[in-house]
């Protein structure tokens, strides 16, 4: 979610509820004897709108996993999450007075902290991210589905390879069916068998004598497939893009000029590659955060709770 | 020829169900969101299994009740059938008494609305001046009016100066002093030619110990000190509501006395005759103490029973006296004692004491009441030395020691009348005391005290110190 002017209404409002909770309390501190106390009237009153915005923001994970509700849009409840959620930490500092209290209350605090801070990192990398992924990764497919793209690439490219240099014994795709996307006539189960409509066309076939392919031929098997195989590897030559245009630019001269389509093949097909473990690195990026976030705050609305009730108790 | 890369095609590698197979990511996002949580309520279930409400504390406790850290029962009583344990005033009173501020009081909080626990390891006993305002910022009272300020809001705001200044009231004390001459250079004293007298060789606290410059040994007590003892000073003239600190005897200066401050310039010389002086001490003594001399005198030289007339003596008008006197012995004594009584009686006590004499009498009379009844005596004003000019405060000197004392008791510089009051107002000790980092404490605590500690009734000890940690009583 970018963060831009169609959030302008969500942090005036937000602003305003912080000023005037932030007036309130400078209110209630100079009129109280004993200074700002969790159980006081006006703390109490804190603590509970600090703890209804908490809920709310927890209730977007709700949200998600029910879509079919419709209580308000998905927008305007990430909004709410983004912003109540924020505003919760200096109600919740409100609360106690800007005292983090005694062990309980202390944890609550840090989950808190932990969990608020971790959402505004987690909503810094939602607004800049996309527009990286956008910009870098033209070729960016479901990220679920990335590691099932790289074997049709890798398919690809060998049926590529064995059109142009002959039978190189690589193993064909597996067989199992399933449904793939891509309109109504891709609805049926599709199978390796069928000539693997999944995987682009292969090459018109130009074999090259055994002497002629040579290059190429070392050049797959040592560089490509590997790379095809494992992207991570970060060592390896085709792993920079700068270097892999060398690279392919120095076999184009050891081939023959019919031999060039087949090198554009391999070098998109690559390139298609990084892009996908960039994808890969990006997704991390904007979504490993939420391993902090979720659990953290699941803990504190259970901890949270309990301190409600034993706060009224003592 | 080129790869061919359509959005069907693209999109022909997606498998359509792929949302349904969970990732390591999704995995990681579940099992961690469940486990967190559970975490949490294993922690806190733990406390509870252990019956430990330490977890639930808000903050650590005062100094004085820290040992009750791991003993929240000691104050949070569980009354029965009820969810609530909220401390109550019974808990405080069980090691505690309270007695109320006054009387007049109209409403009496509870002990929680002043003392504020689990704040830290904070003086409990310093209470917010808004805790005194609750009342005092429009001071109602039962029965008859306040004679107190009724809107006092803090130590700036509101507080009165002090009473002991107000309405133009006056020292006091009946003994005459000039401070301005006494803190000039003084041309002759027993010490040198120019004495440079200092406040401390007068004012000390009563605890001091250290020697005094102008001393007299002669007119010293046996135990070698004239100063009444500090408690003797802390109860004269308090309030019932003055904090119950234990005295270090140096909070307050203790009377000036002729024996540790006085006497080495101010002599008591009576007749040339003699090189000591009279003591200081009632009419009666001293006049007991001159017969006796002058008595032993003339036991010792009867030759001076015979006088010669004095030749500067020849006062014009006056019937000359024979040019040799002779006295018995008893009116030697007698005259002798009334010249010595007028010098003491016109000069020497005067210059300090209020003197009265009674209908009859003025002064004694040389020759005449050789009978030498003691209604002749004048009677010597008591000195109505204040110690503690604020009852309802207190102030500790030794705590302000660092400072001179004309730097609050400026006006002893140039005071020529001992009904000055020297005392500083209000606004010299808001100099300091003031709100803010830079200031010293301001807070109503540091001079004054809520419970009425004359009215303490005793409490019966409930604790047993050894098993109180272990939850015993």
């Amino acid at each position: 979610m970018r963060i831009d002017a169609s959030q302008r209404h969500w942090a005036i409002a937000s602003a305003v509820i912080l000023l005037l909770s932030a007036i309130a309390y400078h209110v209630y501190v100079y009129n109280s004897a004993l200074g700002a106390r969790g159980g006081s009237p006006a703390g109490l009153a804190f603590g509970i709108l600090g703890f209804a915005f908490m809920l709310f923001a927890a209730l977007l994970g709700a949200r998600k996993r029910v879509p079919v509700w419709r209580i308000g849009r998905a927008q305007a409840w990430m909004r709410g999450h983004l912003w109540l959620g924020l505003l919760s930490l200096p109600i919740i500092l409100f609360h106690g007075g800007f005292h983090f209290g005694g062990t309980l209350t202390r944890v609550l605090m840090w989950l808190l902290i932990i969990t608020v801070v971790s959402g505004l990192f987690g909503a810094t990398l939602q607004h800049y991210i996309p527009r990286v992924m956008t910009a870098d990764v033209p070729f960016e497919t479901v990220y679920d589905e990335i590691g099932n793209v790289r074997n049709l690439l890798l398919e690809e490219a060998d049926r590529s390879m064995e059109a142009l240099c002959g039978s190189l014994g690589f193993r064909k795709s597996s067989q199992e069916e399933i449904q793939r996307a891509g309109g109504f006539t891709a609805m049926r189960p599709m199978a390796a068998a069928t000539g693997g409509a999944a995987v682009a066309a292969a090459a018109e076939i130009l074999l090259l004598t055994e002497e002629e392919s040579a290059p190429l031929r070392r050049f797959y098997l040592n560089e490509m497939r590997p790379f095809l195989q494992r992207p991570s590897e970060r060592r390896l030559l085709l792993s920079d893009a700068g270097k892999a245009q060398v690279g392919f630019g120095g076999l184009r001269t050891l081939l023959p000029a019919r031999a060039h389509p087949t090198v554009d093949d391999l070098q998109d097909i690559c390139e298609e590659a990084r892009q996908l473990q960039k994808q890969q690195r990006l997704h991390h990026w904007l979504h490993l955060w939420l391993l902090v976030h979720i659990p953290i705050s699941l803990a504190l609305i259970v901890l949270g709770a309990v301190h409600a009730v034993m706060a009224l108790k003592y | 020829m080129a790869r061919n890369r359509t959005t069907k095609k693209l999109a022909q590698r997606i498998d359509l169900n792929y949302f349904k197979r969970p990732t390591p990511l999704k995995r990681a996002k579940f099992w961690l969101s469940l486990l967190l949580p559970l975490l949490a309520i294993v922690w806190i279930s733990w406390y509870a299994a252990h019956k430990d409400a330490r977890v639930y504390s808000s903050g650590r406790m005062s100094e004085p009740h820290a040992i009750l850290e791991k003993e929240c029962a000691a104050c949070h009583v569980q009354k029965a059938s009820a969810f609530s344990a909220k401390p109550d005033n019974q808990a405080c009173l069980e090691c505690h008494d309270g007695p109320i501020h006054h009387a007049s009081q109209i409403t009496t909080p509870d002990c929680a609305t002043c003392h504020t626990e689990h704040r830290g390891r904070i003086n409990i006993a310093a209470v917010s001046e808004k805790s005194c305002a609750e009342c005092h910022d429009d001071l109602q009272t039962a029965g008859r009016p306040t004679r107190y300020s009724p809107h006092i809001r803090n130590f700036g705001g509101g507080h009165p100066e002090f009473a002991a200044l107000r309405d133009n009231h006056r020292d006091p004390s009946t003994i005459k002093l000039n401070h301005a001459i006494h803190l000039k250079p003084i041309r002759r004293g027993p010490t040198g030619p120019i004495v440079h007298l200092d406040c401390a060789d007068c004012h000390r606290p009563a605890a001091a110990k250290t020697s005094w410059t102008y001393a007299d040994a002669n007119y010293l007590p046996i135990n070698g000190t004239a100063s009444p003892d500090s408690r003797s000073i802390n109860a004269h003239e308090t309030s019932s509501l003055v904090p119950r600190t234990p005295s270090t005897g140096r909070e307050l200066m203790a009377p000036v006395t002729f024996a540790n401050s006085c006497a080495s310039c101010h002599l008591l010389t009576f007749d040339k005759r003699f090189n000591e002086g009279v003591p200081h001490d009632k009419p009666e003594v001293i006049h007991a103490f001159l017969k006796k001399k002058f008595q032993d005198y003339a036991a010792a030289h009867p030759t001076e029973l015979r006088t010669p007339r004095d030749p500067d003596r020849d006062l014009t008008g006056k019937p000359l006296a024979p040019r040799i006197q002779s006295f018995t012995a008893a009116d030697w004594v007698a005259a002798k004692t009334a010249d010595a009584e007028q010098l003491l009686w016109r000069k020497t006590c005067l210059q300090c004491h209020q003197l009265s004499f009674g209908a009859n009498h003025s002064l004694p009379v040389v020759q005449q009441n050789i009978a030498q009844n003691s209604n002749a005596l004048p009677q010597i004003a008591d000195s109505h030395v204040i110690t503690r000019w604020m009852p309802h405060a207190k102030f500790d000197h030794e705590a302000h020691g660092g400072f001179t004392c004309v730097s609050c008791h400026e006006k002893a510089l140039s005071s020529s009348d001992s009904s000055d009051l020297l005392l500083p107002g209000i606004k010299t000790c808001q100099t300091c005391h003031a709100p803010g980092p830079d200031h010293a404490e301001s807070r109503c605590f540091e001079c004054h005290t809520y419970h009425d500690w004359s009215q303490r009734k005793e409490i019966t000890p409930k604790f047993n110190f050894p098993p109180l940690k272990t939850g015993g009583r």
